[in-house]
């Protein structure tokens, strides 16, 4: 049934998508110390239990379990008992450095070879928006766009997440969807590592509402084409910082 | 005798199969209506969960069914234990973040606490919004289902009411390439390019290959413009 794709949701509905591939305790433990890095998953905040966890991801219970205790032993969850007990996130201080860790062992045409499979799979979500989105959807796509706080790194991942998988619902197409998904799972954390800084955040709202412009004047060219030089924009930002 | 057109035949063969969908629905709507009579209007999530289950689940578990997913959903407030719930079966055919030791119809797990990040008001759809606000059924879709079904889907709904007020919703979940499955041979029939449109005129399926799925119609192509029954749905024909 359709459902609303309020930012949180949506940057949630990626970071537990299913998982696929071998060695999926380190997977899951990885996925989540990445949104908690991000705040995707903020301070406090509570985890599915491990059975729904293991339902969502798509893994065996054993394996969700096996994960959350990678997190406690990193400190990044604690687990209380009793009636209002669960895991709960204490805190992305401690996973500040896993992804800095993650771009300084990747080679630069790792990253441009990351960047250019996500493109392809971005630009043509938005060039098939163009042609499929109604008058109604422009209109939800645009309020999805301004209701992302461009001052708080967290809310804008959170609406990077939201408006990209947004577009690739409006392609129509289920396969371009559950790409962008396990895309973001695997990639977004470093690629959109730009939006730490303002000026990113404001580009990132600029290029969303040109997207958005382009898609109600049907222009798919234009919505590729403005999608693209984003996208290009925050790696090339990720291999300057990279060093 | 009135000799009928082939394309008005093809209309009603349209709207044939939402019909029996929605006949399924509407024997719901009236099983959830007297479960409402008989408990005096108070009923528990868990109550409505069994009535639902025992209604939908055999459907679901038929191998010929069209539908794939269905159930009730309340309105806010109505259920005498919470305020939101969705009373909503999966089906074999919907792998869904389905494990295989999973029991299978299962019942969708939706956040329902309103506090939650995840949770999501559902008045606002159009799947409820619009029965909502015509007191008809309607046709959702097609869309892209990546909460639910993570597939190409049509939802079916229609207002469930008790006592003058709406306190919910009936509803199916159709995936779109086994109603192109189910509407293609009377689509071809009529021997002439055919596209099925729904309310936003987006195309549900066409016979013209340069007219794909999920597409929007935007201009006026065809030689006739056809309503298939009540069902909001238009049979496009060159």
């Amino acid at each position: 049934m359709p459902t609303p794709h309020r930012p949180a949701t949506a940057a949630r509905a990626a970071v537990f998508a299913p998982l696929a591939g071998g060695g999926r305790a380190e997977l899951v433990a990885q996925r989540l110390t990445d949104a908690i890095e991000l705040g995707l998953l903020s301070h406090g905040e509570k985890l599915p239990s491990e059975a729904d966890m293991a339902r969502q991801f798509g893994v065996a219970t054993v394996t969700a379990r096996e994960a959350l205790e990678a997190l406690r032993s990193r400190g990044l969850v604690e687990t209380r008992r009793g009636r209002d007990g669960g895991s709960f996130v204490t805190s992305g201080a401690q996973a500040r450095s896993g992804i800095a860790a993650r771009v300084e062992a990747l080679s630069r045409v790792e990253i441009r070879d990351m960047a250019a499979y996500y493109s392809a799979i971005a630009t043509m979500a938005a060039e098939l928006a163009a042609d499929r989105a109604t008058a109604d959807d422009v209109a939800h796509l645009r309020e999805l766009v301004t209701a992302t706080d461009i001052e708080s790194d967290a809310s804008s991942r959170r609406g990077e997440a939201a408006f990209r998988l947004e577009i690739a619902a409006l392609s129509q197409s289920a396969r371009l969807v559950a790409e962008e998904l396990r895309l973001q799972a695997e990639f977004a954390p470093l690629l959109w590592l730009s939006l730490k800084e303002q000026p990113h955040r404001d580009l990132s709202r600029e290029s969303h509402l040109a997207v958005v412009a382009a898609i109600e004047e049907f222009d798919g060219g234009l919505a590729r084409q403005l999608t693209a030089r984003h996208i290009m924009h925050s790696v090339e930002w990720l291999l300057e910082a990279k060093g | 005798m009135i000799v009928e057109r082939v394309d008005d035949v093809a209309a009603t063969a349209m709207s044939d199969v939402f019909d029996s969908v929605f006949a399924l629905i509407d024997d719901w709507r009236a099983a959830v209506g007297h479960a409402l009579v008989e408990r005096n209007g108070v009923v528990t999530a868990a109550e409505i969960d069994h009535i639902t289950g025992q209604l939908v689940v055999p459907r679901l578990s038929h191998h010929k069914a069209l539908i794939i997913g269905g159930g009730f959903v309340a309105a806010r407030g109505f259920l005498a234990d919470t305020d939101w719930h969705l009373a909503w079966w999966l089906g074999s055919g919907n792998t869904f973040r389905a494990e295989p030791d999973n029991p299978i119809p299962r019942r969708l797990q939706a956040e329902e606490d309103p506090t939650s990040d995840t949770f999501r008001d559902y008045t606002a759809l159009e799947w409820w919004r619009v029965p909502a606000a015509t007191m008809a059924r309607h046709i959702t879709g097609p869309y892209v289902d990546y909460l639910c079904t993570d597939e190409y889907t049509l939802t079916l709904t229609m207002p469930v009411s008790f006592r003058g007020a709406m306190v919910g919703v009936v509803g199916a979940d159709l995936f779109v390439s086994d109603v192109e499955r189910a509407l293609l041979p009377a689509l071809r029939s009529i021997g002439a390019p055919a596209t099925l449109i729904n309310a936003s005129r987006r195309i549900v399926v066409s016979t013209d290959p340069h007219r794909p799925t999920g597409t929007i119609l935007r201009e006026h192509v065809g030689t006739a413009e056809l309503a298939c029954g009540d069902t909001g749905l238009l049979l496009v024909v060159d």
